[in-house]
């Protein structure tokens, strides 16, 4: 009896290797066949909210391609694939995408912890691995060709901007004192040490500073050591969730510093405004890549092609979608230069020419590090605005930050 | 220093007071069903959801909405119990862990579903409005929530000690078979048991989700916190889910102002194995040593 | 009985012959690395009845022992990183002792909740000690070079197979000894069990290592499979749920049942996120077949059935 059992899984077992041995589609690209694109998102899990965005990202680009004829003659379809935020997944995904739907091109997932495998099964196999949110340095010391972080500045210059703006200020106005909170995580952290460092040579005094666990739920302790530090200047390496949860117990402790910049979180549009309130976000920075009335190629359509499918106003598309969105323009520009979707010629015109992206203009270095530099943007009147470097800037910064509403 | 530490002090036993309040439904059913409900977390993060909907729907607030959400927690937890608590009947301990969690996973999924998983919070003015204590900010929310919390504690002490019902209650957490022989509907007494836990929910909901951004998947943070809170405590007693609960927020918040809060939780997890070492019942365990 | 092993057994050696493409293989280092997590969980957990969810501390430190030896002794990526695997095993056998002698004076619903605590404690260290751990900046193992794409999963498939196959014997062997009476004593009443002479302390500490010690040189195999670990992706509670999940829908206590378990979940589970899992009802379809599962056949599929089967053919005899 037991061996009937026994059995009956063997058969089971032998049945899933025929299906899932037989479940090869796909197939590569050909005149009138699509260029399948594979990704893994995760939509699910720790991640998914930003997952969500690049998935959108993604999309327009591809919908906008193939408005304009597709890519070398073929419609460019997109193999979206959830990882819940696991490793297990993604590694299995990415696997999946290559061997069995045979995709053409991979394009990354969200965050570096996920990036560094994915990117490891994409080198196996030769695939170009243009990436919009894998920026942590680890990604880059693999010794991996084929990784292209697609954004304008390496993360740990992300905070760069914003310390040379603050050393800009009149002697008089200057601020003596700043505080640091940072998530334990390969994004954040390496920016905000490194913003540190560079504020404390210049003679700014550290009054505060903390690292927290990623998986912190509660921040009103850390956000209360913060208000109590009384800073002029506050720099949080945080994600969406942390940098609501900072300014609303800085709220309730009528702290408001001269100057509030969050790594992450007020670039996330209304998903920031309104848990805060649209008024409390006058004269909070964030370091970015891109903003919603950015000058750069395309932008303008890609925002109206975003409103017109995604709903909502410009200040809430998230800056994720406009990084994925750019992976695709690089591509298809390294497509466009090399007339094929060979990856390993892809891989070789990545690494050695400029493209232009709604992010701006951008190359990479032998590791896949952008060289560019990132800007600085402030929320004034309700939308997010660039105040430095001066060749961006389209209005002064405002300092000190107003206070609290 | 010393003054953040007394902020730090407050902020806990605010907060403690809350998780008191949600780690009392846990501990209640426990002691009534011998369930351990992995999903609680997942209906607090469900009662949060409902008060969301009536403040984004019908700008209803949402403490006067628990009029609404706490009856209809309580008959959700009656339905839930029906199909899902009551079919156990061997091994009821173990198994309960694993089908709470598949519950806990399936109101996520449905929750993403209805609402994404993007975060969500619940705006109220009084959600950052707050008065001076000692140089200190004191947001609104949290007294209400602790009054609110001490008001539901206090119902339910009430519940339980002074009333016949109550008396079913506690002679099922006692005896189970002892209680069903004497006449006890047992069955009655923990569906019942199971939708207070879920009222309970909700309302620990409405002060989780002013005071946090949560999403679909806020639940797993949450069950761990509350199941070391009610062991802890001692499974099954009231009294000690609300003094380790509030234990567990001071501990947490002033280690976090005082060392750093990468040290927060394992201060905390360390005190736990410690006390459990020397007392495996909990702080106010009734049994020596549980039954396997 | 043996013959269906053998088959299966036959079936799982030859299966990077049969079907050589990759991404089959790499579900079947997954599940392979799941049946030898809930063949391991289950000596402890299903034989003696101490179900712990914090097994997947054992198995983040299974991978940080073995990336860090290999950093620390300089081991190339290639065959030789698997010769330190059972060393891994040996070191989380014996960090799992002290965990043991603390953890099991507790019991039922108390152990499950210390263990988790335990868990939380490892993941919590992992990311604190940065400078042994390199902390939430993960650790990064060697990476095999020269493999050819298509053969790069085969050496993970058979190590996975072999672990597998180690905490077959050994739950088998327990099973059939002195021992596993004792094991199973302590679950049916430890009291009982030690006032009839039953050594239960030493018994159910030694089950503990046991146990800790295989799902230790699984995710050490793991980690190097995936290249790159982090604390809260590899100490994930998940994982610690997942094997105990597929003992308990196969069968808790018995040798087939983790491994049944483990054969269906997890490749469902890989396969359904893959093609469902865009899909945002993924996770309630999840939830739904295994609450059926647990409803229809509460003490798992292969007692359930057995007992079913027993009474059918109880009533033919009567007929």
């Amino acid at each position: 009896m037991r061996l009937t059992i026994l059995r009956g899984a063997a058969v089971l077992t032998l049945g899933l290797i025929a299906a899932t041995g037989c479940a090869n589609g796909g197939g590569s690209a050909g005149p009138g066949r699509p260029i399948l694109v594979g990704v893994s998102l995760s939509l699910d899990g720790d991640f998914s909210g930003d997952g969500k965005a690049l998935q959108q990202g993604y999309q327009l680009w591809a919908d906008d391609v193939n408005a304009r004829g597709g890519l070398l003659g073929s419609k460019i379809r997109f193999k979206f694939v959830n990882d819940a935020s696991s490793t297990q997944q993604v590694v299995t995904n990415y696997q999946n995408l290559i061997t069995r739907d045979r995709v053409d091109l991979t394009f990354g997932p969200f965050s570096s912890l996920l990036t560094i495998p994915a990117s490891e099964i994409a080198a196996r196999y030769g695939y170009a691995f243009p990436e919009p949110a894998g920026g942590g340095p680890h990604v880059f010391d693999r010794g991996l060709k084929n990784v292209f972080f697609v954004q304008p500045a390496p993360v740990v210059n992300n905070l760069v901007s914003y310390t040379k703006w603050l050393l800009a200020l009149p002697a008089d106005q200057r601020p003596k004192t700043a505080a640091y909170a940072t998530q334990d995580d390969p994004f954040t952290q390496p920016q905000v040490d490194r913003a540190k460092a560079l504020l404390a040579a210049a003679g700014v005094q550290t009054v505060y500073s903390q690292v927290y666990p990623a998986e912190t739920t509660d921040f009103t302790p850390l956000a209360l050591s913060v208000a109590h530090s009384r800073a002029d200047v506050v720099v949080l390496g945080c994600q969406l969730q942390d940098a609501i949860a900072f300014v609303q117990t800085f709220q309730q402790q009528r702290y408001s510093p001269r100057s509030l910049i969050e790594t992450t979180g007020p670039d996330q549009g209304s998903q920031f405004s309104d848990k805060i309130g649209l008024a409390n976000t006058e004269g909070i920075m964030v370091p970015a890549g891109w903003w919603p009335s950015v000058k750069t190629s395309a932008n303008d359509q890609f925002v109206r092609a975003f409103l017109a499918r995604y709903g909502g106003d410009a200040a809430s598309i998230s800056a994720d979608a406009a990084e994925a969105f750019s992976v695709g323009q690089v591509v298809e520009q390294a497509v466009g230069k090399t007339q094929s979707l060979d990856n390993a010629k892809l891989i070789q015109a990545l690494h050695s020419q400029t493209f232009q992206t709604i992010q701006g203009p951008m190359a990479f270095d032998s590791t896949g590090q952008p060289n560019g530099a990132s800007f600085l943007v402030q929320w004034q009147h309700g939308q997010t605005v660039p105040v430095y470097p001066p060749g961006v800037a389209v209005v002064k910064a405002e300092y000190p930050k107003p206070n609290w509403q | 220093m010393s003054g953040l530490v007394v902020g730090a002090a407050m902020l806990g036993v605010l907060t403690g007071g809350v998780y008191a309040l949600m780690a009392s439904g846990l501990t209640l059913i426990f002691g009534v069903m011998r369930i351990i409900n992995v999903g609680h977390g997942a209906l607090v993060v469900l009662g949060a959801y409902l008060s969301f909907a009536l403040l984004r729907g019908l700008h209803i607030d949402p403490f006067l909405g628990l009029a609404v959400t706490m009856p209809a927690m309580f008959a959700i937890g009656l339905v839930l119990e029906l199909l899902f608590i009551r079919p156990l009947r061997t091994d009821r301990e173990a198994l309960s862990v694993l089908v709470t969690y598949a519950l806990a996973l399936g109101i996520e999924g449905v929750l993403g579903y209805l609402f994404s998983s993007d975060f969500q919070q619940l705006r109220v003015w009084y959600q950052t409005a707050s008065f001076a204590v000692g140089g200190f900010g004191v947001a609104y929310v949290y007294v209400f929530g602790f009054l609110l919390s001490i008001a539901v504690l206090a119902a339910l002490g009430a519940l339980l000690y002074a009333t016949t019902f109550g008396a079913s209650i506690r002679a099922t957490m006692l005896n189970r078979s002892a209680a069903q022989l004497i006449g006890i509907d047992v069955e009655r007494v923990s569906a019942i048991t199971f939708g207070i836990g879920m009222a309970t929910a909700a309302v620990g909901g409405v002060v989780f989700g002013i005071t946090n951004a949560f999403n679909p998947g806020s639940h797993y943070d949450l069950i761990s916190r509350l199941l070391t809170i009610i062991v802890l405590g001692g499974l099954g007693s009231l009294k000690g889910a609300i003094v380790a609960a509030v234990l567990m927020l001071v501990i947490e918040d002033v280690t976090a102002v005082v060392v750093s809060p990468t040290w927060a939780a394992f201060t905390f997890f360390a005190l736990l194995v410690l006390i459990l070492i020397t007392r495996p019942q909990g702080l106010y365990g009734l049994r020596a040593r549980e039954g396997t | 009985m043996r013959i269906a092993a053998g088959v299966l057994g036959a079936a799982a050696l030859l299966l990077p012959v049969l079907s050589p493409d990759p991404s089959f293989l790499n579900i079947g280092v997954f599940t392979l690395m799941y049946v030898g997590l809930a063949t391991a969980w289950n000596i402890s957990g299903g034989y003696t009845g101490y179900v712990s969810l914090g097994h997947a501390g054992f198995f983040g430190l299974g991978a940080y022992t073995l990336g860090l030896m290999l950093g620390h002794l300089r081991v190339p990526g290639g065959y030789a990183p698997f010769l330190v695997v059972p060393v891994v095993g040996l070191v989380t056998a014996a960090l799992a002792l002290p965990v043991g002698w603390i953890a099991l004076r507790t019991r039922a619903a108390t152990f499950v909740i210390v263990t988790i605590a335990f868990m939380f404690m490892l993941q919590i260290l992992a990311t604190n000690l940065r400078p042994v751990t390199g902390g939430s900046q993960g650790l990064g193992f060697p990476v095999p070079q020269g493999w050819s794409p298509a053969f790069v999963d085969v050496p993970f498939y058979y190590a996975m197979l072999a672990l597998a196959l180690l905490a077959l014997a050994i739950s088998w062997a327990l099973r059939r000894s002195q021992i596993g009476l004792g094991l199973l004593a302590i679950r049916d009443d430890e009291d009982r069990a030690l006032a009839h002479g039953v050594p239960t302390w030493a018994l159910k500490i030694g089950a503990f290592a046991v146990s800790a010690g295989l799902v230790g040189m699984i995710g050490g195999v793991y980690g190097y499979y995936v290249t790159y670990v982090y604390p809260q992706f590899v100490i994930d509670p998940l994982i610690g749920i997942s094997m105990v999940l597929m003992a308990f829908l196969g069968g808790a206590g018995t040798i087939a049942g983790p491994v049944l378990g483990a054969l269906l979940l997890e490749p469902a589970q890989l396969e359904l996120a893959y093609f469902a899992g865009s899909a945002r009802l993924y996770l309630v379809l999840y939830a739904a077949v295994f609450l059926a599962v647990m409803l229809l056949l509460p003490r798992g599929i292969i007692p359930s059935l057995a007992a079913r089967i027993e009474s059918w053919q109880a009533a033919a005899r009567r007929a």
